[in-house]
């Protein structure tokens, strides 16, 4: 009797081994992050001004987001945030593609330069910030006395300047992941089959030919993805804004992530933050299905 | 005079020209990429009257080791004992509780594809969306400025990490070790620790250090979920760029001292990389 119902007990309990497998990750995941993402959207339709000394959130409809209609420091924070998505991504792509291509072919040492390549990538993000802090200082930093020497005198005025400061971030952030979108297609390059490789030599095809017509149609997939992770993490771009411009000057280089985070913690307007991070994430939320799309097109096709 | 031009030409086709020219490139872009980690290198051994000089001085006199210890005291051991607490015990959790989660999605499918799919997007989300909820939630616990508040944020956004990737790795493995297992009386939380997990063990350690790695690296929600009791070297790097004075040298040394264990890490897991950065979208 008695052994009878121990057995049927761990029968019952190991029946319920997926569920319990996965309780602890649920339980964390809904008690941590689900509840606060409900608690924010609630936010986002409330005017909660901390930093004026209000103390509790009072409703207010939809004048949060009405707000950011005529927000000019929004507007400008998207148009940076587009030129670092457009200029910064796209040069990784264009670079990290060539680089690409030069590695992956069989020659002594290639693993160690490949390695060479990723140290950037492999650099705390806030060192990254702080290295390039010095190299871009305006009167003792390595970038502007090299460029004297070839010719531009006087120096540029990197961080300070409201047309350097946005495309001195993309420079810095184009150096550290450059070696991600490399890394990624080198994986994408070296998986394409060899014998398409030797059909086209068969058939005498031009190197260009075996990029256009071989190369770049085999690495559409893999491209389609390392842009879709670059666009998501450039979304998050904070850690260099702080370090380098703290968004300055005057706002020049204030992305949406760095005002998103004024709004909140140096301004303490919370509802109008939380409003901004649900634009945000509905924006990626957009450009991540237009992605995936594509991607099941290819797929697909 | 003409045997030794045919010479020449043999050694060089035109292919080998192509080869030439590919090596140049990449030894000057090589050089482009290098150069910004060699004037950290440079810096954190220079001298106060070195940085701060025009023309800059490229290569310090001497090695001068003691900004190390000067930055060490600036913060910078604090820093770098409070990361890595918070990145060990983070690490930890995040692996139990993800790969737990991880066979389940893998062997039974349990909620099919959607919440697999769920468990990722949390991680996509972007982390100003997440941390205003979760400081005034930790603020409403008063366990802002410790430990346990990074370490459950870190966790969070670990755990779809862990668990994507662990999920590939389960999936990989045949089925069938495990079923002779459960076949001869084993249970299933047996074959899972005692099969399951010991054949997976590259793609443990891969996970861990990810996991890990991530922690160390952060930034964003340590700037804001800390004040002064808890300080992750993160932030003490920022705090000190921020300075009234600032002190390349003792800055560079604890960036140098911050990166090193990563870089180590990074360069250990390089066969891992492309996976565990695409989150298994790239096997690589």
């Amino acid at each position: 009797m008695e052994e009878n119902r121990r057995a049927s007990f761990s029968f019952n309990l190991e029946k319920q081994i997926p569920l319990l497998f996965v309780l602890p990750c649920l339980i964390v995941l809904l008690a941590v992050s689900v509840f606060p993402f409900l608690y924010s959207l609630w936010l986002s339709f409330s005017k909660w001004e901390l930093g004026m000394g209000q103390r509790s959130p009072t409703f207010a409809w939809f004048s949060n987001y009405a707000r950011l209609f005529s927000d000019d420091r929004f507007w400008g924070s998207m148009e940076n945030m587009a030129e670092v998505l457009v200029f910064g991504v796209g040069a990784q792509l264009l670079i990290g593609l060539g680089v690409a291509l030069l590695l992956n072919r069989p020659f002594r040492g290639r693993s160690w330069i490949t390695t060479l390549f990723l140290l950037p990538m492999m650099i705390c993000p806030v060192v990254v910030g702080c290295n390039w802090k010095m190299i871009y200082h305006y009167s003792y930093g390595p970038l502007n006395h090299i460029l004297g020497l070839i010719g531009v005198e006087g120096g540029l005025n990197w961080l300070g300047s409201s047309d350097l400061a946005l495309p001195s971030i993309i420079i810095a952030d184009t150096w550290e992941w450059m070696p991600f979108v490399m890394i990624v297609l080198l994986a994408g390059l070296q998986s394409i089959p060899v014998e398409l490789y030797e059909a086209a030599k068969v058939d005498g095809a031009s190197r260009w030919q075996v990029f256009w017509y071989i190369t770049l149609p085999s690495l559409k997939t893999i491209i389609i993805i390392v842009v879709l992770i670059r666009l998501m993490d450039t979304f998050k771009l904070f850690d260099l804004v702080t370090l380098l411009t703290q968004g300055g000057p005057a706002s020049a280089s204030e992305t949406i992530s760095y005002f998103n985070y004024l709004t909140g913690f140096k301004f303490f307007n919370m509802g109008y933050a939380a409003a901004l991070a649900y634009i945000q994430l509905a924006i990626i939320i957009i450009i991540a299905s237009v992605f995936l799309r594509f991607l099941k097109k290819e797929e697909g096709g | 005079m003409e045997n030794r031009r045919s010479k020449t030409r043999r050694l060089f086709r035109p292919n080998d020209y192509v080869v030439i020219f590919a090596f140049v490139v990449i030894a000057i872009l090589l050089i482009v990429f290098l150069s910004p980690i060699f004037w950290m290198v440079s810096t954190a051994f220079k001298d106060k009257g070195e940085y701060f000089t025009y023309p800059p001085v490229y290569l310090p006199k001497k090695l001068d080791f003691s900004h190390f210890f000067r930055g060490l005291k600036l913060g910078g051991a604090k820093g770098i004992q409070d990361t890595l607490i918070v990145a060990a015990a983070t690490t930890a959790l995040s692996m139990v509780i993800g790969s737990l989660a991880a066979y389940s999605l893998a062997r039974f499918r349990i909620g099919g594809k959607h919440f697999a799919f769920w468990i990722l997007s949390i991680r996509m989300m972007p982390p100003v969306a997440s941390v205003l909820p979760l400081f005034l939630f930790y603020r409403f616990l008063k366990i802002l400025d410790t430990y346990e508040a990074l370490i459950i944020t870190y966790t969070i956004f670990n755990i779809p990490f862990a668990v994507w990737m662990l999920k590939g790795f389960f999936e990989e493995l045949p089925v069938e070790l495990e079923e002779a297992a459960l076949v001869d009386g084993c249970g299933r939380l047996r074959a899972f620790y005692k099969i399951a997990l010991p054949l997976i063990a590259p793609g443990l350690v891969a996970t861990a250090l990810f996991c890990f790695m991530f922690s160390w690296n952060e930034f964003f929600f340590a700037l804001i979920l800390t004040r002064s009791n808890v300080t992750p070297v993160t932030v003490v790097i920022a705090g000190m760029i921020g300075g009234h004075e600032i002190l390349w040298a003792e800055i560079s040394a604890v960036a140098a001292m911050a990166s090193i264990p990563i870089i180590v890490l990074a360069i250990f897991l390089q066969r891992y990389l492309v996976r565990g950065l695409t989150l298994g979208a790239v096997k690589g």
